[in-house]
Order: C-alpha cells, then structure tokens, then sequence
C-alpha cells in the first residue's frame, strides 16, 4: 500500500512540475514579493512550497523572464520580482500552448469517460 | 522574533548557503531572511515555519543547476571501467616488485614499506585517472559551448530563434568508416604497460639492473644513473602520463577524427622531447657501468663480454634508443594522420546544402 501511495505521490508531482512556471509567470505582471506569492497561489488552489518557488524565481530571472529590484523603504528589506517584456513574450506562448493541451486532455478523457 | 528564534533560523539559513557557490550566499541568505520572517508572522513558532521549509540540504539542492560535477555521466562508465583496471594493474605490479625485491635483498618482504607503497601508488594512479577524465570533462564542456556560439548564415533560415540552434538531422555526424575505429582492446594494452613502466621506474628502478655472474655468484649491477634518478624520474613520469592522456582520450573519442590526430601529434611531441631531455640533457647511464663490470668479471672475461665492455658508450645506446622512440612515435602519429585524413573526416550527407 505504502509503495502504491509512494508512486501516486511521484507521478503527481511529475504532472504539477510541469505547470510550475507557467504558475508563476502568470502571477508576475505586478511585482511581488516571494511569500506574498506562495499566500496568492495557495489561496488560488495551486500550492507551490517555497523551498521549491524561491530556486524556481532564481532561475527564471537568470533565464531573463522576470527581473528583480531590492526594496529596502519597509521595516525590513524585500525582493521583489517583476515579468520582463521577454518574460511576457513567452508567457503568452506558454498560455496558449497550455490552452491548446488543456483542450486536448479534455478531449481524451471526455473519450474514456464514454 | 526573540534571539533563540533568530539563532535557529541562522543556523537555517546557514546549513542551505554552505552548499551553495560563494558568490550566491549572500544573496540567498537575504532572501531567506525574508522569507523566514514574512512566514514566522503567520505561523505559530519558528520550529513551525522550519519545519514546513524542510531539510536545508533539500533546499540547497534545488537552488543548484546541477550541472556541476567533476566527471559526467557521458564519462561516467568509462572512468569506472578504467579505474578498475588501473588500480588493478598497479596492486598486482606493486606487490610483485616489493615481493622481488625482498626476495632480492634476501629479506623478508619488507611488509610496511610494501603497504605503503601500495597506498601511494594506488591514491597516485587514483589521482591521475581522475584528473584526465576531469580535464576531458572541461574540455567537452567548452567545446559544447562554443559549438552553440558558432553563427552561421543559415541560423537565418527556418531555424533561428533567438540565437538558439534547433538540432536538425545535418547535425547528425557521418557512423565513423570500419578502419577509422580505434581499438578499445590496443589502448587497454597500452594503458597497462604505461602503468607497469610507470610504477617500476617510481618504486623499483633496481629491476632494471643488469645482473652478472662471476663464478657461482650473481652480482646485480645499476646500469640507470639512480643517483640522479630524483632528476631523471619525473621527466619520465611525465613523459608517461601524457602518453596516458593520449590514450585515455582514444579510448573515448573510439575513432580517429581531428581532434585525437592533434592529440597524438601534441602527446607525441611532448613525449619525445622529454625523452630527448632525460636521455641526453641528464646523465642517465650509470657512469660508473663500465669500471664496476670490469672490476665484477675480472680475469674470466671472454671475449665478446671484452669487447661489448671496450664499445659500451652510454651516449650511443641513449642515440640509439632515442631514434627507436623517434621511429615509434612518428608511426603513431602517422598513424592518426592517415586514418583521420582518409577515413575519419566527416563527411557530407549526399545532396546537403551545409
């Protein structure tokens, strides 16, 4: 049982991996701040853990998709993060490529469903 | 955030960063910093928020590309393979020649200094294998990216985007001609003998010793300069570890193609001109061969003994033994360079417009 949990736990992290970035650039068209991104997409049904979002913004700001700025004015410093105008270029793409897959999943499962 | 709370998430902080590569730190301990302190505001304690951030080794390891290693796995196998063969090839030669030498010097196998040895020579041979198989790492890795920074005037075509190539079957290299292939078994041999030499020439240069008879007695005789030999013996451990180098770098590339035609013409060259250094810069016969045989052999000399004594001219035979590597190395790299220039160059597809 354990190991049937183990692998349903695996591949459904594998599925999610995938829509991650996509997740995020669609957060980012105002500048945000790491945690308040986690609280919106936790409230929004997609949770993200920040030990894997926080590598993740990183990443994507050295691919040159968002930019990041420190704001020091507050009671204590933040970083906060901002699409860039590649960042939105591929956003665009990538969301309608998403559409395109959605509607084709959709498809196969209505299939199976009969 | 009491100071218990702030040590704890130091210690946080700093068990991810410590993974991380120098110029990050900072950096990322700022931006846990806030991320600690904006969750500590909404959890109950900051073993709490801990916790839910999870093992700090987790945590570093997203933060890195994981393309950092020493060696890859393209090479992974390879390296294991050779290491094995490597390891066992000095063992068994290092053994042997503490065995033979005890036995020589009429002793016991001196047991320490044979478990010494061993350990030296294996972390030796262990270090070596490595650091060839992590410089052709390097090496792959530069030449990968200067291969994606080549532009060329059909990035304009249907393939460009954005400075990034798109893999295409032109980019698909020629199945290498039967004849180019380089032997896995050839460079295997020659892998081996390079550490057999290498490991008697370091721990027991006395196994080239002549040895004479005069009477019922054996009597060995130094015929390499081994007072020197601190001189001489890094020349030739040099000269052999570029010769390994040479190999190592067949055994991966399989077939004969530009670039191991200009290792072997660089490998060989450098080889030999070590060689022209230990053999004819340094005195590297004994010289005092001639006196001590005369002296050994006495009035029961015959003839021929007379006469091979009378012509013993160590400069000749470091002549001759210089033109017989000459000769050896210049087939080798005649080698690579026919077999590169007739069979490994890569072809064209038939009807192509590269």
């Amino acid at each position: 049982m354990g190991e049937e949990r183990n692998l349903l736990e695996n591949l459904s992290m594998e599925l999610r991996r995938g829509t991650l970035v996509l997740s995020v650039l669609s957060q980012m068209k105002e500048k945000k701040y790491g945690y308040s991104l986690v609280q919106s997409l936790e409230e929004k049904g997609v949770a993200i853990d920040p030990n894997t979002l926080y590598p993740l913004l990183r990443r994507l700001e050295k691919q040159g998709l968002l930019e990041s700025m420190w704001e020091t004015g507050g009671s204590k410093p933040r970083k906060y993060y901002r699409r860039t105008a590649y960042g939105d270029e591929i956003y665009q793409k990538l969301r309608t490529q998403w559409e395109e897959l959605a509607a084709g999943m959709e498809k196969l499962l209505e299939e199976e469903r009969g | 955030m009491n100071s218990r709370e702030k040590e704890l998430m130091e210690r946080y902080i700093y068990q991810v960063v410590r993974h991380l590569p120098r110029e990050q730190r900072q950096e990322v301990s700022m931006e846990l910093q806030e991320l600690i302190g904006d969750m500590r505001e909404t959890e109950p304690s900051m073993e709490a928020v801990l916790t839910k951030l999870g093992d700090p080794r987790e945590f570093a390891r997203k933060y890195q590309d994981g393309s950092r290693c020493l060696i890859g796995p393209e090479y992974f196998d390879t390296y294991i393979w050779l290491l094995k063969i490597v390891l066992v090839c000095t063992a068994v030669t290092v053994l042997i020649a503490s065995a033979v030498q005890g036995f020589r010097e009429g002793s016991v196998m001196n047991a320490a200094g044979g478990v010494g040895n061993l350990f030296s020579s294996c972390i030796g041979a262990f270090g070596m294998v490595t650091l060839l198989f992590a410089l052709m790492e390097r090496g792959k890795i530069q030449l990968d990216k200067k291969q994606e920074t080549q532009w060329r005037v059909q990035d304009l075509g249907d393939n460009f985007a954005g400075g990034k190539k798109f893999w295409t079957p032109d980019y698909l290299s020629p199945i290498p001609h039967k004849k180019a292939l380089i032997s896995r078994g050839d460079c295997i041999v020659s892998i081996v003998f390079t550490v057999i030499f290498g490991i008697l020439l370091i721990f027991a240069p006395s196994f080239f010793d002549g040895v004479f008879k005069n009477g019922e007695e054996f009597f060995p005789l130094q015929i390499l300069n081994l007072a020197q030999w601190d001189q001489i013996l890094p020349l030739f451990v040099l000269s052999l570890a570029i010769g390994l180098a040479d190999d190592i770098f067949r055994l991966i590339a399989g077939y004969y193609n530009k670039a191991v035609m200009a290792s072997s013409i660089v490998c060989g060259s450098l080889q030999l001109i070590l060689t022209f250094l230990a053999l004819k810069v340094f005195p590297f016969w004994n010289p005092d061969f001639g006196e001590r045989l005369k002296e050994l052999l006495g009035d029961q000399m015959s003839p021929a003994a007379s006469l091979f004594l009378e012509k013993w001219d160590g400069d000749l035979v470091s002549d001759a033994l210089l033109v017989f590597f000459a000769l050896v190395t210049a087939a080798e790299i005649g080698t690579a360079v026919y077999k590169t220039l007739r069979y490994g160059v890569q072809a064209e597809v038939p009807g192509s417009h590269r």
